[in-house]
């Protein structure tokens, strides 16, 4: 990790979905990076290991309690980092649906489905930009959503998770137009990682998770820390200072044509 | 091209929706439409509307082209409340899933399932931040549509114009000013009717030899936006 050594030293970046996963892997590569890292998940006792990690890779971890489907919570946890901090250089909106491994039958699912999905990952999307707006324009930082190869390709699986996670697709291109005569660059990242649900899978069906290792040209499915957090420090990092309105696609060559 | 199919339209009653409508309904097609007014988000009503509306006909083809014109309103996201937001970007995602759902039931095998977008998302334009998040998942929500009815012999696919187009036979469309979408110059090929390009879209989608199109993007706008 000594690539990001220094290369945010002093920032304070904002996590959310941090406890674990992607998450988790971020966040830690963030204190790799040397930042200030507000954790917000929905139960701080849950992002103590998190916490942990940040530490010991030379960051400063802020817990934060934040589900964010609840604007109040996400209003507070910002307030909180700029009441402590009086800085907000970049904000990583990972958080997504508890329901986001499961199969959604799609020709007779309800709104309700819908809405856990689109809550999470297409309204908080736009509340914690909203919310984040004034500290970022005087930072001149980055907002990084944590998007998704299905939200390119479609999953037949997942119709709904594919669905809001295009919408961030859109909300990035969209968005770097709007921001960027404020200097804030907005981007995302779509990882193939190892996630809680992944882990899940390995369990209940390994050879769909063989087969999903199968298709990467690298040969395995990506870490959170070590593979997908080093590109999501760069795209939030003064190193990516030109680079706005991007999905970067960090698959180990899984998807090549998106 | 005349065709004995069956077609349903969802769209609003201006814009290039309606007047694709109309064209199919003035060349002999059975037309059955559905105006966005209607609450599309409501699973139950949309799909007693669509038996209805079928006569017990099978549904061949369905074009859906009901992207709300509010949704055009240039505006900040900072500016705009959750309500705004909700109808501007969620409403439309939820009508998009709620419609393809009930689709399901009626559409024959074989069928044809054409959503008709605004190309914004290719270039994303400042202010229309909600609109290009919908236009997107929308896009997306077909793909994954169209991975699950390949079974059936059912295509779907995505055709895009220019954000003008819906606008079209609206002499005051609610006072709505079409925001510039980023482009390099003007389009490639001379001047012509959107509505007319994406018909030729639709016919030749229809035919049996595109049977093995599906999940794909159609961008229709003369060479305005070329995709790299």
């Amino acid at each position: 990790m000594s690539g990001l050594s220094g290369l945010m030293e002093g920032r304070v970046v904002f996590v959310t979905g941090a406890a674990a996963g992607v998450g988790r892997g971020v966040a830690t590569a963030f204190g790799s990076a040397g930042a200030i890292v507000g954790l917000g998940v929905r139960r701080p006792e849950a992002a103590e290991e998190t916490a942990a990690e940040v530490t010991a890779a030379g960051g400063i971890p802020v817990i934060l309690r934040c589900d964010v489907t609840d604007a109040a919570q996400s209003a507070a946890a910002i307030e909180q980092l700029i009441r402590d901090f009086r800085r907000l250089d970049a904000v990583v909106h990972n958080a997504v649906s508890g329901r986001s491994s499961e199969a959604t039958d799609f020709e007779n699912t309800t709104l309700d489905e819908w809405e856990d999905h689109a809550a999470v990952t297409v309204r908080a999307t736009w509340r914690l930009a909203v919310q984040s707006y004034p500290h970022l324009q005087k930072s001149k930082g980055a907002y990084l959503l944590m998007s998704s190869p299905a939200g390119i390709e479609g999953s037949e699986r997942a119709p709904f998770y594919s669905a809001v996670k295009a919408a961030q697709r859109g909300f990035v291109r969209a968005l770097a137009r709007e921001w960027g005569p404020d200097h804030i660059r907005v981007n995302s990242v779509a990882p193939l990682a190892i996630s809680p649900a992944l882990e899940n899978m390995k369990i209940l069906e390994p050879e769909r998770v063989k087969r999903i290792e199968g298709l990467v040209p690298l040969g395995r499915l990506g870490d959170p820390e070590t593979d997908i957090g080093p590109p999501s420090v760069f795209l939030c990092s003064d190193e990516a200072r030109y680079v706005t309105g991007q999905t970067l696609v960090v698959s180990g060559g899984r998807f090549t044509s998106l | 091209m005349a065709t004995s199919s069956t077609t349903l339209v969802i769209a609003s009653s201006s814009g290039i929706g309606s007047s694709i409508a109309q064209r199919l309904r003035d060349r002999g097609d059975h037309i059955v439409q559905i105006d966005p007014a209607f609450d599309l988000t409501n699973a139950e009503s949309v799909g007693q509307e669509l038996r209805s509306l079928s006569e017990g006909r099978v549904i061949d083809r369905v074009v859906f082209a009901a992207i709300d014109p509010s949704a055009f309103r240039a505006a900040p996201i900072t500016s705009l409340d959750e309500s705004e937001w909700d109808q501007a970007a969620e409403y439309p995602m939820r009508a998009a899933f709620i419609v393809l759902q009930q689709i399901h039931s009626v559409i024959a095998d074989g069928g044809r399932v054409i959503l008709v977008l605004p190309t914004v998302v290719a270039t994303g334009v400042s202010g229309l931040v909600p609109l290009c998040s919908a236009v997107e998942a929308i896009r997306v929500m077909a793909k994954a549509v169209a991975r699950r009815w390949g079974v059936r012999s059912i295509t779907v696919n995505t055709i895009e114009v220019e954000l003008s187009a819906f606008m079209l036979g609206d002499d005051d469309p609610n006072g709505v000013e079409i925001p510039a979408v980023p482009v390099l110059g003007q389009p490639s090929l001379p001047a012509g009717s959107a509505v007319d390009d994406v018909l030729g879209l639709i016919d030749m989608l229809a035919t049996p030899a595109a049977g093995a199109i599906t999940g794909a993007l159609l961008v229709a706008d003369r060479g305005t936006v070329m995709q790299p």
